[in-house]
């Protein structure tokens, strides 16, 4: 009842989706509780260093986050050793104890420990990097990108209430000189974080909750030996261009924001309002951001990642800190400060922060893990560090003079600072446009092909009509010698007499010879068995044949054969019937035998049609096409039928067509001719069929769009308007609506694959077919990526809806 | 031609019985009555060859249709106990590439679950 009720009030605010209602608030109760005493330990670091070093001593303290790199390193060794679980536990309990520690020698600063604020300062730099880190693992251990994209806003909403209330703290209990008194704060607030992520892995091994990423549960180790070292961890990155991309976007957004920080710190630590309670003034300003963020975050970060994908976000983050370093350069006044600051840190815990997190998910848990601890730990802060590089260079090429008013001297360094800002953003675009092309790229890497089509590996391993022509030949042996030597040469004409082919077929002689043959010797040996290993050299035994096929003589005897054997009855005259059949179908075109093929097509026997349609295969003429399309009617004789009439090619669409679209015709008439289309294939074939379609040939509906679908397979440029091609979705749509057929979403993806790219559909489909959790988000990632948003918004909801109906394993 | 179906451990078994060839058709073709299993949403399909003497073109055919209609909708098609002739002219005409031929029918079932 209460968990309805939960469930009933959370799906107003969020996405959430029946299950995920007690993990989704536990995970944003944890970054509530790490980023409200981080905002508390953020604001005395910068009040108390301005207040004790002064901005001009920044650049040292950005130099520190170096130091942060080997915690990192050890952080990573640590992060292969233990347990999720008790890394995390450790780690809180480890700042609780130096919390303590700093409240209680905080108070010497006054008596002359004025560098304990830089220790301090790079105290909370590893905090903040540690804690924030193990939030995003414990994310990306969660939940797969499907539904980390559907719920990321909503965990980054309780990561900026969070933020809210530690600075609101901040700001109203903040003393000047006793600032310290506000770790008191932090203390209680990671207490009461422990005991949130203590009832997070109690939950999810309480419910077994499938873990994404191959299914590694947190704090289990993954299969594959880690060694997620500093030099393992930076050997992951190097050797990926996905991540060598990441690396370089944190970098130069790290970059970025230093420099910011430093530009803002510089107006705020001498604008008269401000500088008495530095402390109070950073509490009020970072809640005041965080309360813009917040907002920002419940109707923007969700929208317009869902709307736009990653692309968008990540452009508008460098966009605006471009703008905004312009007006600090033109006007460098506290409004100013108070934007470009406000911009990069709302934008930051916001909109950046989620689309960056949604990019590291598509990267194999084995990898994620020591890119992520080299990339956000130690790359972010190394970016930090240099910016202190960048700004002792500044000071050296505009330093302070006496002849020079102070003010006038800062005001140029801030200009100066905001030209190299510009052209770190400039490459910072450029790599964010790439980072998400090939973030699509890995989204398909991760969905393998599951299988191939059956056709293409039939027509990849073998030759059908060979295949066909080797049966026929065993088949005949038995029948007829005159039949049997008819294939052999059929098989020699075609250059298919291999010498395998030719002991199967001609296994009397080999009997000696080869053991392994005797398996054939069931037959009864007959004494008229053609020998094939003491027949003439083929190129002889061809051109005797063929003179003997041109003369006159021969036709006007074969002529009187057909008179007499035609008008017969029984299983001679069958046999006959065949041999005939056959004979014409080893002449030319122009023989005057094939005269008789009329009638031998008319012929009841399956049999002697099946030689018949050869014949009628290879000489393609008009008259017979009527004939081989009655053939499709019965099942004996459709396949043959069907392969004649597809020898025939594109002559014949039009009279098929006809066929197609006459409700008259049986249905199996009909659904043969959609397959000899598909088998001719040009790109005629597919407009008429689309035609067809929108014609409202329902009954035909799913063999039409499977004979468009192969045809597509074969030609990935063939033309077909989106539109049309929309409009026969919506049908499917209607379809699956009404029926829940499971055919409407095998058609809808056969028909999204005319438009989009064929093997990025086709791979969606089998990925939503094998049915694992991961499988069916990665499909359903690359169609948000491959197809648009008119089309996404259609078939979304039938999708989402076949999957829950088909549950995930 | 006779074909008889039954089902063990969720796969579709089709014991046949004579030969598959074109003039010993019977009302509905082997290719069919796999299409009828497939939409019903059966994707395991073992033919077993035991009682099969002989195929011609036609059989081939209806089984490679069968294949890949199988195989499309990411199934998977078995043979099992072909005879030892029937077996040699698959190898010599390049069928055993594209089909999974297996000794026995237990093979066969375990040989579903496995891959």
């Amino acid at each position: 009842m209460a968990k309805n009720r939960l469930s009933r009030i959370l799906s107003r605010v969020v996405d959430i989706k029946p299950g995920e209602e007690r993990i989704a608030l536990l995970l944003f109760s944890y970054f509530f509780l790490i980023t409200a005493p981080f905002m508390i330990i953020k604001s005395v670091r910068d009040g108390m260093y301005l207040d004790e070093l002064g901005a001009d001593m920044l650049p040292y303290a950005y130099a520190t986050a170096l130091l942060v790199g080997l915690v990192v390193s050890f952080h990573s060794k640590l992060q292969a050793k233990i347990s999720r679980k008790l890394l995390i536990l450790s780690s809180l309990a480890f700042f609780i104890l130096t919390a303590v520690l700093f409240f209680l020698l905080f108070p010497k600063v006054s008596k002359g420990w004025t560098w304990l604020p830089l220790i301090y300062w790079i105290w909370a730099n590893v905090f903040v990097v540690v804690i924030v880190t193990q939030f995003w693992m414990v994310v990306n251990d969660v939940f797969n990108p499907r539904e980390a994209k559907r719920l990321i806003g909503f965990f980054g909403s309780g990561g900026i209430l969070g933020g809210i209330v530690g600075g609101v703290l901040a700001w109203q209990f903040a003393k000047p000189n006793q600032s310290y008194k506000l770790l008191l704060f932090v203390l209680a607030l990671l207490a009461a974080c422990t005991v949130c992520v203590w009832a997070i892995f109690s939950w999810l091994k309480r419910s077994q909750w499938v873990m994404s990423g191959g299914g590694q549960k947190p704090g289990a180790r993954s299969q594959e030996p880690q060694q997620a070292g500093f030099k393992a961890c930076l050997n992951t990155v190097r050797m990926d261009s996905y991540l060598k991309l990441l690396a370089a976007v944190v970098t130069l957004t790290g970059i970025v924001s230093t420099l910011i920080d430093w530009q803002s710190k510089r107006v705020f630590e001498h604008w008269p309002t401000v500088e008495k309670n530095l402390t109070a003034f950073f509490g009020k300003f970072n809640a005041g951001l965080l309360l813009f963020s917040l907002i920002f975050q419940i109707l923007m970060t969700s929208n317009l990642i869902k709307r736009f994908g990653i692309r968008l976000p990540l452009m508008i983050y460098p966009a605006i800190l471009l703008l905004c370093s312009m007006g600090i350069a033109g006007l460098p006044i506290l409004l100013f400060a108070i934007a470009i600051k406000g911009s990069d840190k709302s934008l930051s815990y916001s909109v950046n922060q989620s689309a960056r997190e949604l990019l590291y998910i598509p990267v194999a848990p084995e990898k994620k893990y020591k890119a992520k601890a080299f990339i956000d730990m130690f790359l972010n802060r190394f970016s930090k560090a240099s910016v202190g590089v960048i700004l002792l260079g500044v000071f050296l090429v505009v330093p302070l003079r006496p002849d020079r008013p102070y003010l006038r001297v800062q005001n140029l360094r801030v200009q100066i600072v905001s030209l190299v800002s510009a052209c770190f953003i400039f490459v910072w675009i450029f790599l964010n446009l790439k980072v998400s092309k090939e973030y699509v790229s890995t989204v398909k890497e991760k969905l393998g092909r599951e299988w191939e089509r059956g056709d293409r590996i039939v027509d990849r391993a073998m030759d059908v009509e060979t295949a066909k022509l080797v049966f026929d030949a065993l088949e005949s042996k038995n029948r007829s010698p005159d039949l049997y030597a008819m294939h052999l040469y059929d098989l020699l004409k075609k250059d298919k007499l291999t010498p395998e082919i030719k002991k199967l077929v001609g296994y009397e002689s080999d009997e000696i010879r080869v053991a392994s043959l005797g398996v054939l010797m069931e037959a009864e040996e007959s004494p008229w068995t053609v020998h094939p290993d003491e027949e003439l050299p083929p190129e002889v035994l061809q051109k005797e044949i063929r003179e003997i096929m041109e003369l006159d003589s021969y036709h006007q005897l074969m002529n009187g054969f057909a008179d007499k054997v035609i008008q017969e009855k029984g299983q001679d005259a069958e046999t006959a019937k065949m041999e005939l059949a056959k004979a014409i179908s080893l002449m030319d075109a122009g023989s005057p035998l094939a005269g008789r093929l009329d009638e031998l097509l008319r012929d009841e026997s399956s049999l002697v049609g099946r030689y018949a349609m050869e014949a009628a295969a290879k000489f393609k003429a008009r008259e017979h096409v009527p004939l081989l399309i009655r053939k499709l009617a019965d099942p004996s004789t459709r396949e043959d039928a069907r392969a004649a009439l597809e020898k025939y090619g594109a002559k014949i669409i039009g009279m098929l067509g006809d066929y197609l679209e006459d409700p008259a015709e049986p249905p199996a008439v009909r659904e043969a001719v959609t397959s000899v289309l598909a088998g001719i294939g040009t790109p005629d074939v597919a407009e008429f069929l689309l035609q067809a379609l929108a014609g409202g040939q329902e009954e035909l509906q799913s063999d039409l769009i499977d004979a468009l679908d192969k045809i597509r397979s074969r030609t990935p440029n063939l033309p077909v308007s989106v539109e049309a091609v929309r409009m026969l979705i919506v049908k499917e749509v209607v379809h699956y609506t009404h029926e829940k057929k499971p055919s409407a979403v095998i058609n809808i993806f056969k028909l999204l694959g005319l438009v989009y790219s064929h093997e990025d559909i086709f791979r969606a489909y089998q990925n939503i077919q094998v049915r694992t959790k991961d499988s069916v988000a990665y499909a359903l990632e690359l169609l948000d990526y491959t197809i648009e948003k008119e089309m996404r918004d259609l078939i979304f909801p039938v999708l989402e809806d076949f999957t829950a109906a088909n549950k995930t394993v | 031609m006779i074909i008889n179906k039954r089902e063990k451990n969720s796969v579709v078994i089709f014991d046949i019985e004579g030969e598959i060839k074109r003039s010993d058709i019977t009302d509905v073709t082997l290719h069919q009555l796999v299409k009828d299993q497939l939409e019903t949403g059966k994707k395991h399909i073992l033919l077993n060859f035991e009682k099969v003497e002989f195929i011609d073109s036609f059989g081939v055919g209806e089984i490679l249709a069968s294949y890949i209609s199988t195989h499309n909708l990411g199934g998977k098609l078995k043979l099992a106990r072909i005879s030892k002739k029937l077996f040699l002219i698959f190898q010599v005409t390049m069928l055993t590439k594209v089909l999974d031929i297996v000794e026995d029918e237990e093979t066969a079932l375990q040989g579903f679950f496995k891959d």
